[in-house]
Protein backbone atom coordinates (compact mmCIF):
# COMPACT_ATOMS: atom_id res chain seq x y z
CA UNK A 1 0.00 0.00 0.00
CA UNK A 2 1.31 3.38 -0.92
CA UNK A 3 1.76 5.83 1.87
CA UNK A 4 2.19 9.01 -0.14
CA UNK A 5 -0.50 10.24 -2.45
CA UNK A 6 2.00 11.96 -4.68
CA UNK A 7 3.44 8.65 -5.93
CA UNK A 8 1.95 7.43 -9.19
CA UNK A 9 0.03 4.19 -9.32
CA UNK A 10 1.96 1.04 -10.15
CA UNK A 11 0.99 -1.30 -12.95
CA UNK A 12 -0.92 -3.67 -10.68
CA UNK A 13 -2.88 -0.77 -9.22
CA UNK A 14 -3.77 0.41 -12.71
CA UNK A 15 -5.13 -3.05 -13.41
CA UNK A 16 -7.09 -3.04 -10.15
CA UNK A 17 -8.48 0.34 -11.10
CA UNK A 18 -9.71 -1.18 -14.36
CA UNK A 19 -11.25 -4.12 -12.50
CA UNK A 20 -12.87 -1.95 -9.83
CA UNK A 21 -11.65 1.37 -8.45
CA UNK A 22 -13.10 0.51 -5.06
CA UNK A 23 -10.52 -2.25 -4.72
CA UNK A 24 -7.81 0.41 -4.42
CA UNK A 25 -6.84 1.77 -1.04
CA UNK A 26 -8.26 5.13 -0.01
CA UNK A 27 -4.91 6.79 -0.62
CA UNK A 28 -4.68 5.35 -4.11
CA UNK A 29 -8.25 6.32 -4.91
CA UNK A 30 -7.48 9.85 -3.75
CA UNK A 31 -4.36 9.96 -5.91
CA UNK A 32 -6.24 8.67 -8.91
CA UNK A 33 -8.85 11.38 -8.49
CA UNK A 34 -6.20 14.06 -8.52
CA UNK A 35 -3.52 12.70 -10.88
CA UNK A 36 -4.26 13.23 -14.56
CA UNK A 37 -1.40 10.95 -15.66
CA UNK A 38 -2.70 7.97 -13.68
CA UNK A 39 -6.24 8.69 -14.87
CA UNK A 40 -4.99 8.65 -18.45
CA UNK A 41 -3.18 5.36 -17.94
CA UNK A 42 -6.29 3.74 -16.50
CA UNK A 43 -8.48 5.25 -19.21
CA UNK A 44 -6.12 4.11 -21.94
CA UNK A 45 -6.12 0.52 -20.75
CA UNK A 46 -9.89 0.57 -20.41
CA UNK A 47 -10.27 2.04 -23.87
CA UNK A 48 -7.97 -0.60 -25.34
CA UNK A 49 -10.14 -3.28 -23.84
CA UNK A 50 -13.27 -1.54 -25.00
CA UNK A 51 -12.01 -1.19 -28.55
CA UNK A 52 -10.98 -4.82 -28.46
CA UNK A 53 -14.52 -5.76 -27.38
CA UNK A 54 -16.05 -3.67 -30.14
CA UNK A 55 -13.72 -5.17 -32.71
CA UNK A 56 -14.70 -8.63 -31.55
CA UNK A 57 -18.35 -7.72 -31.83
CA UNK A 58 -18.02 -6.46 -35.38
CA UNK A 59 -15.89 -9.43 -36.44
CA UNK A 60 -18.57 -11.94 -35.56
CA UNK A 61 -20.29 -13.25 -38.70
CA UNK A 62 -23.96 -12.34 -38.88
CA UNK A 63 -26.57 -14.68 -37.51
CA UNK A 64 -27.99 -16.45 -40.56
CA UNK A 65 -30.13 -19.10 -38.93
CA UNK A 66 -33.78 -18.29 -38.37
CA UNK A 67 -34.39 -19.14 -34.78
CA UNK A 68 -37.48 -21.16 -34.18
CA UNK A 69 -39.83 -20.35 -31.36
CA UNK A 70 -39.87 -23.30 -28.94
CA UNK A 71 -43.00 -25.43 -29.03
CA UNK A 72 -45.53 -24.63 -26.30
CA UNK A 73 -45.31 -26.85 -23.29
CA UNK A 74 -48.38 -28.84 -22.28
CA UNK A 75 -49.72 -27.73 -18.94
CA UNK A 76 -49.63 -30.31 -16.15
CA UNK A 77 -53.39 -30.09 -15.53
CA UNK A 78 -54.19 -30.66 -19.20
CA UNK A 79 -51.65 -33.47 -19.32
CA UNK A 80 -53.38 -35.16 -16.39
CA UNK A 81 -56.83 -34.65 -17.90
CA UNK A 82 -55.71 -36.09 -21.21
CA UNK A 83 -55.41 -39.49 -19.54
CA UNK A 84 -59.08 -39.63 -18.55
CA UNK A 85 -60.51 -40.63 -21.97
CA UNK A 86 -57.80 -43.28 -22.34
CA UNK A 87 -58.54 -44.65 -18.87
CA UNK A 88 -62.29 -44.72 -19.66
CA UNK A 89 -61.71 -46.54 -22.92
CA UNK A 90 -59.48 -49.07 -21.17
CA UNK A 91 -62.13 -49.67 -18.49
CA UNK A 92 -64.80 -50.15 -21.14
CA UNK A 93 -62.62 -52.62 -23.02
CA UNK A 94 -62.04 -54.48 -19.76
CA UNK A 95 -65.76 -54.75 -19.09
CA UNK A 96 -66.47 -55.95 -22.63
CA UNK A 97 -63.88 -58.68 -22.30
CA UNK A 98 -65.16 -59.63 -18.87
CA UNK A 99 -68.75 -60.08 -20.05
CA UNK A 100 -67.63 -61.75 -23.24
CA UNK A 101 -65.74 -64.45 -21.39
CA UNK A 102 -68.55 -64.76 -18.87
CA UNK A 103 -71.00 -65.43 -21.73
CA UNK A 104 -68.67 -67.97 -23.27
CA UNK A 105 -68.51 -69.82 -19.99
CA UNK A 106 -72.28 -69.91 -19.64
CA UNK A 107 -72.76 -71.22 -23.15
CA UNK A 108 -70.13 -73.94 -22.98
CA UNK A 109 -71.40 -77.67 -22.80
CA UNK A 110 -71.64 -79.16 -19.35
CA UNK A 111 -72.04 -82.78 -18.04
CA UNK A 112 -75.29 -82.98 -16.16
CA UNK A 113 -76.69 -85.93 -14.11
CA UNK A 114 -79.91 -87.58 -15.21
CA UNK A 115 -82.26 -87.46 -12.32
CA UNK A 116 -85.76 -88.32 -13.68
CA UNK A 117 -87.32 -91.86 -13.05
CA UNK A 118 -88.15 -92.19 -16.70
CA UNK A 119 -84.56 -91.68 -17.60
CA UNK A 120 -83.48 -94.30 -15.06
CA UNK A 121 -85.92 -96.83 -16.53
CA UNK A 122 -84.66 -96.17 -20.00
CA UNK A 123 -81.15 -96.78 -18.79
CA UNK A 124 -82.15 -100.06 -17.27
CA UNK A 125 -83.74 -101.21 -20.53
CA UNK A 126 -80.68 -100.17 -22.36
CA UNK A 127 -78.46 -102.16 -20.03
CA UNK A 128 -80.66 -105.23 -20.47
CA UNK A 129 -80.39 -104.95 -24.23
CA UNK A 130 -76.67 -104.65 -23.94
CA UNK A 131 -76.47 -107.74 -21.70
CA UNK A 132 -78.58 -109.71 -24.15
CA UNK A 133 -76.41 -108.69 -27.02
CA UNK A 134 -73.37 -109.78 -25.02
CA UNK A 135 -74.94 -113.11 -24.19
CA UNK A 136 -76.42 -113.78 -27.60
CA UNK A 137 -74.39 -111.92 -30.12
CA UNK A 138 -75.53 -113.98 -33.15
CA UNK A 139 -78.91 -113.84 -34.91
CA UNK A 140 -81.52 -116.46 -34.03
CA UNK A 141 -81.18 -118.29 -37.38
CA UNK A 142 -77.61 -119.09 -36.62
CA UNK A 143 -78.52 -120.47 -33.23
CA UNK A 144 -80.98 -122.92 -34.94
CA UNK A 145 -78.16 -124.27 -37.02
CA UNK A 146 -75.91 -124.73 -34.08
CA UNK A 147 -78.66 -126.19 -32.00
CA UNK A 148 -78.42 -123.69 -29.25
CA UNK A 149 -81.81 -122.30 -30.07
CA UNK A 150 -83.70 -125.67 -29.85
CA UNK A 151 -85.18 -126.88 -26.59
CA UNK A 152 -82.53 -129.31 -25.80
CA UNK A 153 -82.31 -130.05 -22.16
CA UNK A 154 -79.66 -131.89 -20.15
CA UNK A 155 -81.43 -135.27 -20.20
CA UNK A 156 -81.53 -135.26 -23.94
CA UNK A 157 -77.91 -134.46 -24.09
CA UNK A 158 -77.17 -137.28 -21.63
CA UNK A 159 -79.00 -139.60 -23.87
CA UNK A 160 -77.15 -138.53 -26.93
CA UNK A 161 -73.82 -138.30 -25.27
CA UNK A 162 -73.65 -140.56 -22.21
CA UNK A 163 -71.28 -139.70 -19.41
CA UNK A 164 -68.02 -141.60 -19.75
CA UNK A 165 -67.44 -142.14 -16.03
CA UNK A 166 -70.86 -143.61 -15.47
CA UNK A 167 -70.31 -146.11 -18.31
CA UNK A 168 -66.98 -147.28 -17.02
CA UNK A 169 -68.40 -148.03 -13.54
CA UNK A 170 -71.25 -150.11 -14.83
CA UNK B 1 -44.95 -22.93 -36.62
CA UNK B 2 -43.66 -19.49 -35.79
CA UNK B 3 -40.43 -18.12 -37.16
CA UNK B 4 -38.52 -15.25 -35.69
CA UNK B 5 -37.01 -12.85 -38.19
CA UNK B 6 -33.47 -11.96 -37.22
CA UNK B 7 -32.68 -9.18 -39.63
CA UNK B 8 -34.24 -5.80 -39.69
CA UNK B 9 -35.39 -6.05 -36.11
CA UNK B 10 -34.57 -3.50 -33.47
CA UNK B 11 -31.47 -4.95 -31.97
CA UNK B 12 -31.62 -3.51 -28.53
CA UNK B 13 -28.90 -1.91 -26.50
CA UNK B 14 -25.68 -2.81 -24.88
CA UNK B 15 -24.34 -1.75 -21.53
CA UNK B 16 -20.66 -0.96 -21.54
CA UNK B 17 -18.37 -0.56 -18.62
CA UNK B 18 -17.36 2.96 -19.43
CA UNK B 19 -20.17 4.20 -21.57
CA UNK B 20 -23.58 3.16 -22.69
CA UNK B 21 -23.55 2.54 -26.40
CA UNK B 22 -26.48 2.37 -28.74
CA UNK B 23 -26.67 0.10 -31.77
CA UNK B 24 -28.62 0.32 -34.97
CA UNK B 25 -30.38 -2.52 -36.77
CA UNK B 26 -27.21 -3.88 -38.32
CA UNK B 27 -25.50 -3.97 -34.96
CA UNK B 28 -23.31 -0.93 -35.52
CA UNK B 29 -22.67 1.48 -32.73
CA UNK B 30 -24.10 4.90 -33.48
CA UNK B 31 -24.10 6.71 -30.23
CA UNK B 32 -24.23 6.63 -26.52
CA UNK B 33 -27.19 5.30 -24.68
CA UNK B 34 -28.37 7.35 -21.77
CA UNK B 35 -28.79 5.92 -18.31
CA UNK B 36 -32.50 6.55 -18.66
CA UNK B 37 -32.65 4.50 -21.88
CA UNK B 38 -30.68 1.72 -20.26
CA UNK B 39 -33.05 1.68 -17.30
CA UNK B 40 -36.05 1.61 -19.63
CA UNK B 41 -34.49 -1.27 -21.53
CA UNK B 42 -33.94 -3.26 -18.33
CA UNK B 43 -37.49 -2.54 -17.25
CA UNK B 44 -38.80 -3.65 -20.62
CA UNK B 45 -36.87 -6.92 -20.42
CA UNK B 46 -38.10 -7.49 -16.87
CA UNK B 47 -41.70 -6.77 -17.91
CA UNK B 48 -41.51 -9.14 -20.84
CA UNK B 49 -39.84 -11.79 -18.68
CA UNK B 50 -42.64 -11.51 -16.16
CA UNK B 51 -45.26 -12.02 -18.86
CA UNK B 52 -43.27 -14.89 -20.36
CA UNK B 53 -43.11 -16.50 -16.93
CA UNK B 54 -46.91 -16.33 -16.84
CA UNK B 55 -46.98 -18.29 -20.11
CA UNK B 56 -47.19 -15.49 -22.66
CA UNK B 57 -45.49 -16.78 -25.80
CA UNK B 58 -45.52 -13.42 -27.51
CA UNK B 59 -43.45 -11.87 -24.73
CA UNK B 60 -40.94 -14.66 -24.91
CA UNK B 61 -40.74 -14.22 -28.65
CA UNK B 62 -40.01 -10.54 -28.16
CA UNK B 63 -37.29 -11.34 -25.63
CA UNK B 64 -35.84 -13.80 -28.10
CA UNK B 65 -35.76 -11.17 -30.82
CA UNK B 66 -34.11 -8.67 -28.48
CA UNK B 67 -31.45 -10.95 -27.07
CA UNK B 68 -30.72 -13.51 -29.78
CA UNK B 69 -27.75 -11.68 -31.21
CA UNK B 70 -26.17 -11.17 -27.79
CA UNK B 71 -26.48 -14.89 -27.09
CA UNK B 72 -25.23 -15.74 -30.55
CA UNK B 73 -22.13 -13.59 -30.06
CA UNK B 74 -21.53 -15.09 -26.62
CA UNK B 75 -21.59 -18.53 -28.21
CA UNK B 76 -19.36 -17.44 -31.07
CA UNK B 77 -16.70 -16.04 -28.70
CA UNK B 78 -16.46 -19.47 -27.15
CA UNK B 79 -16.84 -21.77 -30.13
CA UNK B 80 -15.37 -19.61 -32.94
CA UNK B 81 -17.83 -21.32 -35.26
CA UNK B 82 -20.84 -19.66 -36.83
CA UNK B 83 -22.78 -22.88 -37.26
CA UNK B 84 -22.16 -24.10 -33.73
CA UNK B 85 -22.94 -20.69 -32.27
CA UNK B 86 -26.25 -20.60 -34.13
CA UNK B 87 -27.19 -24.07 -32.92
CA UNK B 88 -26.25 -23.19 -29.35
CA UNK B 89 -28.34 -19.99 -29.56
CA UNK B 90 -31.37 -21.99 -30.58
CA UNK B 91 -30.79 -24.52 -27.81
CA UNK B 92 -30.40 -21.75 -25.23
CA UNK B 93 -33.78 -20.26 -26.07
CA UNK B 94 -35.47 -23.67 -26.12
CA UNK B 95 -34.05 -24.42 -22.69
CA UNK B 96 -34.95 -20.97 -21.41
CA UNK B 97 -38.53 -21.38 -22.61
CA UNK B 98 -38.85 -24.73 -20.88
CA UNK B 99 -37.33 -23.53 -17.62
CA UNK B 100 -38.68 -19.99 -17.46
CA UNK B 101 -40.96 -20.85 -14.55
CA UNK B 102 -37.90 -21.63 -12.43
CA UNK B 103 -36.76 -18.02 -12.75
CA UNK B 104 -37.61 -16.26 -9.50
CA UNK B 105 -36.80 -12.66 -10.35
CA UNK B 106 -37.74 -11.28 -13.78
CA UNK B 107 -35.16 -8.53 -13.25
CA UNK B 108 -32.47 -11.22 -13.49
CA UNK B 109 -33.73 -12.66 -16.76
CA UNK B 110 -30.76 -11.49 -18.79
CA UNK B 111 -28.19 -12.85 -16.34
CA UNK B 112 -30.17 -16.08 -16.09
CA UNK B 113 -30.21 -16.42 -19.89
CA UNK B 114 -26.46 -15.81 -19.99
CA UNK B 115 -25.98 -18.53 -17.37
CA UNK B 116 -27.80 -20.98 -19.59
CA UNK B 117 -25.77 -19.88 -22.59
CA UNK B 118 -22.42 -20.18 -20.79
CA UNK B 119 -23.34 -23.64 -19.52
CA UNK B 120 -24.44 -24.76 -22.98
CA UNK B 121 -21.15 -23.53 -24.42
CA UNK B 122 -19.18 -25.34 -21.74
CA UNK B 123 -21.07 -28.56 -22.48
CA UNK B 124 -20.47 -28.10 -26.18
CA UNK B 125 -16.74 -27.51 -25.72
CA UNK B 126 -16.47 -30.54 -23.46
CA UNK B 127 -18.10 -32.74 -26.10
CA UNK B 128 -16.05 -31.17 -28.84
CA UNK B 129 -12.84 -32.06 -27.05
CA UNK B 130 -13.64 -35.74 -27.61
CA UNK B 131 -15.07 -35.31 -31.08
CA UNK B 132 -12.06 -33.29 -32.15
CA UNK B 133 -9.97 -36.45 -32.39
CA UNK B 134 -12.39 -37.90 -34.92
CA UNK B 135 -12.45 -34.88 -37.17
CA UNK B 136 -10.26 -34.95 -40.24
CA UNK B 137 -10.06 -31.22 -40.37
CA UNK B 138 -9.50 -29.01 -37.37
CA UNK B 139 -12.25 -26.70 -36.20
CA UNK B 140 -9.94 -23.80 -36.81
CA UNK B 141 -9.49 -24.64 -40.48
CA UNK B 142 -13.19 -25.26 -40.84
CA UNK B 143 -13.96 -21.93 -39.30
CA UNK B 144 -11.70 -20.15 -41.73
CA UNK B 145 -13.46 -21.85 -44.62
CA UNK B 146 -16.75 -20.64 -43.17
CA UNK B 147 -15.36 -17.15 -42.85
CA UNK B 148 -14.19 -17.21 -46.45
CA UNK B 149 -17.56 -18.39 -47.67
CA UNK B 150 -19.28 -15.82 -45.57
CA UNK B 151 -17.36 -12.77 -46.65
CA UNK B 152 -17.11 -11.74 -50.21
CA UNK B 153 -14.73 -9.04 -49.25
CA UNK B 154 -11.50 -10.95 -49.17
CA UNK B 155 -9.52 -8.31 -47.30
CA UNK B 156 -12.15 -8.11 -44.63
CA UNK B 157 -12.17 -11.89 -44.32
CA UNK B 158 -8.40 -11.94 -43.91
CA UNK B 159 -8.53 -9.21 -41.28
CA UNK B 160 -11.20 -11.09 -39.36
CA UNK B 161 -9.29 -14.33 -39.66
CA UNK B 162 -6.18 -12.66 -38.28
CA UNK B 163 -8.14 -11.05 -35.50
CA UNK B 164 -9.69 -14.32 -34.35
CA UNK B 165 -6.32 -16.03 -34.54
CA UNK B 166 -4.98 -13.40 -32.16
CA UNK B 167 -7.99 -13.74 -29.88
CA UNK B 168 -7.53 -17.48 -29.74
CA UNK B 169 -3.87 -17.09 -28.84
CA UNK B 170 -4.71 -14.53 -26.21
CA UNK B 171 -7.47 -16.58 -24.62
CA UNK B 172 -5.34 -19.73 -24.68
CA UNK B 173 -2.97 -18.03 -22.26
CA UNK B 174 -5.72 -17.68 -19.68
CA UNK B 175 -7.07 -20.33 -17.33
CA UNK B 176 -10.66 -21.48 -17.82
CA UNK B 177 -12.06 -19.17 -15.16
CA UNK B 178 -9.92 -16.22 -16.24
CA UNK B 179 -11.10 -16.74 -19.80
CA UNK B 180 -14.74 -16.91 -18.71
CA UNK B 181 -14.49 -13.75 -16.63
CA UNK B 182 -12.49 -11.81 -19.24
CA UNK B 183 -14.83 -12.77 -22.07
CA UNK B 184 -17.96 -11.93 -20.11
CA UNK B 185 -16.52 -8.59 -19.00
CA UNK B 186 -14.92 -7.22 -22.13
CA UNK B 187 -16.55 -9.12 -24.98
CA UNK B 188 -20.05 -9.73 -23.64
CA UNK B 189 -19.97 -6.43 -21.70
CA UNK B 190 -21.36 -7.75 -18.44
CA UNK B 191 -20.68 -6.02 -15.15
CA UNK B 192 -19.04 -7.68 -12.16
CA UNK B 193 -22.33 -8.33 -10.42
CA UNK B 194 -23.79 -10.01 -13.50
CA UNK B 195 -20.67 -12.11 -14.02
CA UNK B 196 -20.83 -13.29 -10.41
CA UNK B 197 -24.46 -14.33 -10.95
CA UNK B 198 -23.77 -15.99 -14.30
CA UNK B 199 -20.83 -18.02 -13.02
CA UNK B 200 -22.26 -18.64 -9.55
CA UNK B 201 -19.25 -17.07 -7.83
CA UNK B 202 -18.93 -14.20 -5.41
CA UNK B 203 -17.84 -10.81 -6.66
CA UNK B 204 -14.41 -10.83 -5.02
CA UNK B 205 -13.57 -14.15 -6.73
CA UNK B 206 -14.65 -12.68 -10.06
CA UNK B 207 -12.50 -9.60 -9.47
CA UNK B 208 -9.49 -11.69 -8.57
CA UNK B 209 -9.81 -13.77 -11.74
CA UNK B 210 -10.36 -10.64 -13.77
CA UNK B 211 -7.26 -9.04 -12.30
CA UNK B 212 -5.18 -12.12 -13.16
CA UNK B 213 -6.61 -12.21 -16.65
CA UNK B 214 -5.88 -8.53 -17.24
CA UNK B 215 -2.37 -8.96 -15.89
CA UNK B 216 -1.74 -11.62 -18.53
CA UNK B 217 -3.52 -9.69 -21.24
CA UNK B 218 -1.51 -6.57 -20.46
CA UNK B 219 1.65 -8.52 -21.18
CA UNK B 220 0.41 -9.03 -24.71
CA UNK B 221 1.54 -5.57 -25.63
CA UNK B 222 1.80 -6.45 -29.32
CA UNK B 223 -1.80 -7.51 -29.42
CA UNK B 224 -3.00 -4.21 -28.06
CA UNK B 225 -0.53 -2.11 -30.01
CA UNK B 226 -2.95 -2.01 -32.90
CA UNK B 227 -5.69 -0.69 -30.66
CA UNK B 228 -3.40 1.86 -29.07
CA UNK B 229 -2.58 3.20 -32.50
CA UNK B 230 -6.24 3.20 -33.36
CA UNK B 231 -7.09 5.13 -30.22
CA UNK B 232 -4.23 7.60 -30.56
Amino acid sequence: MRKHNDEHLKQEQIIWAVVDEKELSEGDQLHLMRCQLCQDRVAQFMTELQVFGERAEFSVPPLTKILQMPAPERSTAKYRLSWIPFAGAAAMAGLVFFFYFLGMDAMSPKWTTVEGPDNLLEDEYLMQEISEIVEYPLPEELYEITGDAADIDDDFLEFVVPDFQENSQS
Amino acid sequence: MIFIPFRGQARGFKLYSLCLLNFDESGRCYGRMTTEESKNMSLKIAGLAEKAMAGNRGSFQELMTMLQEDIYRLAYYRTFSQMDAEDITQEVFVQAYKKIKTLHDPQRFRAWLYTIAVNRCNDFLRKKKYLFLLQSRSAQEQEFVEADKMDNDYTDAIAKKKFWEQVRLLLDKLSTMERQVFTLRFMDHRNINDIATILGKNESTVKTHLYRALNKVREESLFFQEYRELIS
